[in-house]
């Protein structure tokens, strides 16, 4: 062979495989996942990841996207380290992928977030809560857990229900969760002609909680209700500290407590109220959708986030569908304009959200030792704190 | 002319940083963006962990806390480098000078630079104060209390929320200027004065501060100096990432730079960047393993978090074989040597000036240590003046040892005093009895261990006498092993030295101080004859050369009465007698204190003679 030859051959194979690369494009839609399987991510995204999986496969035995265009999923861990998302969303782009999911964390998200973003692919956080990261990073960033504004807004409109006038907030600012989320709360409460009788901040991890107790005791007049997102540990020693205290005011929590550690609190914990993204009544979607991730993978959902992440993978295929295509620009498009996709946990509508998505948040109650469902709400959008409100 | 450890030292930081470079012109040339940011970020981590290396290597403390710094700096540099638009939005609350900040990143740099330095000189201070594992625990108290103080300045933090939009460093080759800037900068540090001084205190405290070492002085300048390279690295981190909280920089990383430094080896700098190449080869090597699907088909499922187990058996298998890490404290340099079988060469002895010490006396005045009720020496007072020979004799537990230690600052007389030439010593620290003149050697022998021969007694020329060149200090070290007849030795790691080497290699030290006063807690302790008389003839010849007073302990009697002019005998804390050897040999109480009893002159005589 000469010399132009074998050039010749090199630029025909060249010429094939893109060839053929592009068809393969066409005929897949390439799902990139970045998630923290290990590290402090891990409880998380794993279940997240294990959602993921089960919509990839259902959609796939139905012959893909609109029956014509199977996913492929392509999975990658980042370790729970803003530093890897970089690296891994830069190799996932390089592969091709056509849609990104991130980490359910806000920093790695904005760093994987930004690579995609440069590449027009479209990515969503997989349950960063945190409603302002789709503006930080740009138009190709969406996110899909219920946002902290969202669940704080479901918790204002039933404390007005019920008639508490009321509240008193307990927050600790070492993490946007614990911090914002009572502070949409209190947006929203005084929105609503609530009046917010104080606040008190408290330390992760600090065990006694008998100063906030204090705090809450010594007021003039007790507060009709106690609302914050604290979790374990710091959620159940407070709870048991002021009910020992004789303070039998309500509290209302949000989905972080949403564990069987709560329950376990037994008689203390009677009458919690909490939101989180869904609630498995017998017939709904959820329960459904329960069932099939117990076919799927064998054993039971072992949290809510596998629900979500399932509805991420609904959400992305009716926006390719919408699209008509596996272009970013035009995914990205569609996606802005979806409405009432049906998910596990109730419908999902990004129309006028600017990529953030306006969904069902349910409530529940603790009641003799069992979750009871209060009820699945779609706050309505003029209630809902804008994400930069109330930031102290 | 520089001195051969420092040229070793540069020719250190050249391999290494050759080899980056090839690296970083691979990734730069021939690599995906995916590929430089993993480059990139091993760029960083070297930086990072020499940060906190080049305490660690230099004092022996291990840090947990270094992290901070890291943070600090990125969050500072992040301030004075996002956009003044994006800043208004980002931190509404900031004040408006810092709101009105935008600096380039360069110049950010150096700002952040110096003010993190500045932290670290503040919240050195009390970390230098401590020893050894208190330490250790201050710097964890440290990354705590920074991590706690960045979330709650929330109006120049965000608090625990992201910064995001910090403009981004895209050339590979800023990385890699920062990585070799840091290994020169360390590794010739770990080299020079401060340096030595600092693996001297790392090695020996007592016998560091003996030779006029100031341990709280030394560890805080090398803190401070820790501090500036892992501010470095967190502007450099900060910079790369373009988006990151307080959590980017606390127990996570903290654990990344300790794995490396455990891999490497804690006490030398060739070591902490060929841990960090091996981590991230290891992680990166392991990740595409996992990525491949060889184990999830093995598996029937896909798993995660091989790099972890990866990590973890690597950094068990090194404490398993090499406890100090891959180097342990040695450097490149020393490796290639140990291959190609070749010691370093000599460096040529320097003739030692015999100019003879102007007259001073040390007077020791009305002298007691007590302990509790123990009175351990009891109102003791001699005088000893320069180019005399005093013995102290006394049997077993009469007090000898803490009445050197009163008058070498190892311990505080509870009254009386201690003077030299006139100055009130008597509350001074070890050091400064070391820079008023008086040099000690311990009775159980306190070397540099793990340093040469040489060094150990170079550590002593550099503290005395700061303003001679390197290379002149090694040349004067290698005069006084010589005139303690273990020039030849000069090399040899001095742990490893025999016993009676040892003990001539802790005066030849002591001697380097040039002192008017020597003070020798029982030199010839386990020496067979050959060497008490090898050792009695240096002594003598020492005091001919440099007219330097010594005060010896030691229980050949033989010795002691051949060397000596005056000999003093303590008892039970007491001075009992005092006088020439014939006087000594005769007197009833010495015998009595011996023996137990009273005895003739005449067997005085036998037995304290033979």
């Amino acid at each position: 062979m000469t010399k132009n030859g074998l050039f010749g051959a090199l630029a025909l194979t060249t010429a094939l495989t893109s060839a053929a690369g592009i068809a393969a494009a066409e005929d897949t839609l390439k799902l990139g996942y970045i998630g923290g399987l290990t590290g402090y991510l891990a409880p998380y995204d794993q279940p997240s990841l294990a959602g993921v999986e089960v919509a990839v496969d259902e959609i796939n035995k139905a012959g893909g996207i609109g029956g014509t265009m199977p996913i492929e999923l392509i999975v990658r861990d980042m370790r729970s380290e803003t530093a890897q998302a970089f690296v891994v969303a830069q190799e996932l782009v390089d592969e091709g992928i056509d849609v990104l999911i991130t980490p359910c964390d806000v920093d790695p998200s904005i760093a994987a977030g930004q690579v995609a973003q440069a590449a027009e692919v479209p990515a969503v956080t997989s349950c960063a809560s945190t409603p302002t990261l789709p503006g930080v990073v740009g138009d190709y960033m969406f996110s899909n857990y219920p946002a902290d504004n969202l669940q704080a807004a479901v918790l204002a409109q039933y404390a007005t229900e019920q008639g508490y006038k009321t509240a008193y907030v307990l927050l600790s600012p070492e993490t946007p969760y614990t911090e914002r989320l009572p502070e949409y709360f209190m947006v929203a409460f005084e929105a609503m002609g609530g009046k917010i009788l104080g606040v008190t901040e408290y330390s992760m991890g600090q065990q006694d909680f008998s100063a906030e107790v204090t705090k809450i005791s010594g007021l003039d007049a007790l507060p009709d209700v106690i609302m914050t997102a604290a979790y374990e540990p710091d959620f159940p020693a407070f709870l048991t500290q002021l009910r020992n205290a004789g303070i039998d005011t309500p509290v209302l929590g949000s989905d972080g407590i949403d564990s069987p550690t709560t329950l376990g609190l037994g008689p203390i914990a009677e009458g919690v109220v909490f939101t989180n993204a869904g609630y498995a009544d017998e017939g709904s979607d959820l329960a459904a959708f329960y069932d099939a991730f117990e076919t799927f993978h064998g054993s039971a959902a072992e949290s809510a986030f596998t629900a979500t992440g399932y509805d991420i993978v609904k959400v992305i295929a009716q926006a390719v569908q919408d699209a008509g295509s596996t272009d970013g620009p035009a995914i990205r498009d569609a996606w802005d304009a979806v409405k009432d996709v049906p998910g596990a946990t109730g419908t999902i509508t990004f129309a006028g959200g600017n990529r953030v998505p306006l969904r069902a948040v349910a409530l529940n109650k603790v009641t003799g030792g069992e979750l009871d469902h209060v009820g699945t709400f779609v706050p309505d959008a003029a209630s809902v704190p804008g994400p930069d409100e109330g930031d102290h | 002319m520089i001195s051969d450890a420092k040229r070793r030292a540069l020719a250190d930081s050249a391999i290494l940083s050759g080899v980056l470079f090839v690296t970083s012109f691979a990734a730069w040339a021939f690599l995906g963006r995916s590929d430089q940011a993993m480059i990139t970020y091993l760029l960083i981590l070297i930086v990072a962990s020499l940060g906190m290396s080049s305490f660690s290597a230099m004092t022996g403390i291990l840090s947990f806390g270094h992290a901070a710094f890291i943070g600090l700096a990125a969050h500072l540099s992040a301030l004075l480098t996002i956009p003044v638009a994006a800043k208004g939005m980002l931190l509404p609350d900031l004040p408006g000078w810092l709101a009105a900040v935008h600096m380039p990143i360069w110049a950010s740099l150096i700002v952040t630079v110096a003010v993190v330095t500045l932290i670290g000189v503040v919240l050195g201070l009390p970390i230098a104060r401590l020893g050894g594992s208190e330490a250790a625990i201050a710097t964890l108290g440290l990354l705590l209390i920074v991590h706690a103080v960045v979330i709650a300045s929330a109006d120049y933090t965000r608090g625990s929320q992201a910064i995001y939009g910090v403009p981004r460093i895209k050339s590979i080759w800023a990385y890699f200027a920062a990585a070799a800037g840091a290994i020169f900068v360390t590794r010739y540090l770990a080299a020079a004065r401060l340096g030595l001084l600092a693996q001297s205190i790392r090695e020996n405290e007592p016998a560091a501060m003996s030779v006029g070492i100031r341990p709280v002085r030394v560890k805080w300048a090398v803190f401070a100096f820790s501090a500036a390279v892992s501010a470095l690295a967190g502007v450099m981190l900060g910079h790369h990432l373009t988006v990151f909280s307080p959590k980017e920089f606390h127990f996570d990383l903290t654990f990344t730079l300790l794995v490396i430094l455990i891999l490497g080896g804690f006490s030398s700098v060739s070591g902490t960047v060929v841990g960090a190449v091996l981590v991230t080869a290891l992680v990166e090597g392991l990740r595409r393993l996992e990525q491949s699907g060889i184990f999830a088909d093995l598996m029937g499922q896909s798993v995660f978090g091989l790099t972890d187990v990866g990590l973890s058996i690597a950094v068990l298998w090194v404490l398993y074989r090499h406890n100090e890490g891959l180097f342990g404290h040695r450097e490149l340099s020393d490796v290639i040597a140990g291959w190609r079988n070749t010691p370093p060469k000599l460096p040529e002895a320097a003739a030692i000036p015999e100019e003879t010490q102007a007259p001073r006396e040390l007077v020791v005045e009305g002298v007691s240590k007590a302990y509790g009720g123990v009175v351990a020496v009891d109102d003791v007072s001699f005088t000893l003046k320069t180019g005399e020979i005093v013995g102290l004799i006394g049997p077993n537990g009469s007090g000898k040892t803490t009445l050197l230690g009163c008058i070498a600052g190892t311990h505080t007389a509870s009254t009386g005093t201690v003077k030299l030439g006139g100055h009130d010593l008597t509350h001074a620290a070890p050091y400064q009895i070391a820079e008023q003149g008086i040099g000690r050697t311990f009775q159980t022998i306190r070397l540099f261990a793990r340093k040469s021969a040489i060094d150990n007694v170079v550590a002593a020329v550099a503290a005395a006498r700061p303003q001679l060149s390197q290379q002149a200090a090694y040349a004067q070290a290698m005069g006084f092993l010589e005139m303690l007849w273990i020039g030849d030795l000069a090399n040899r790691q001095a742990g490893t030295l025999a016993y009676g080497q040892q003990r001539r290699l802790e005066i030849a030290r002591a001697m380097a101080l040039r002192p008017a006063i020597l003070l020798l807690d029982e030199p010839a302790a386990g020496m067979n004859e050959q060497e008490s008389d090898d050792l009695m003839s240096i002594l003598l010849s020492l005091r001919e050369r440099f007219g330097v007073g010594i005060l010896i302990v030691d229980h050949d009697l033989k010795l002691m009465m051949r060397l000596c002019e005056r000999i003093l005998v303590l008892n039970k804390g007491q001075l009992i007698a005092h006088g020439s050897p014939a006087e000594i040999r005769t007197n009833e109480h010495v015998l009595e204190a011996y023996m137990g009893r009273k005895a003739t002159t005449e067997t005085n005589n036998r037995e304290l003679s033979t």
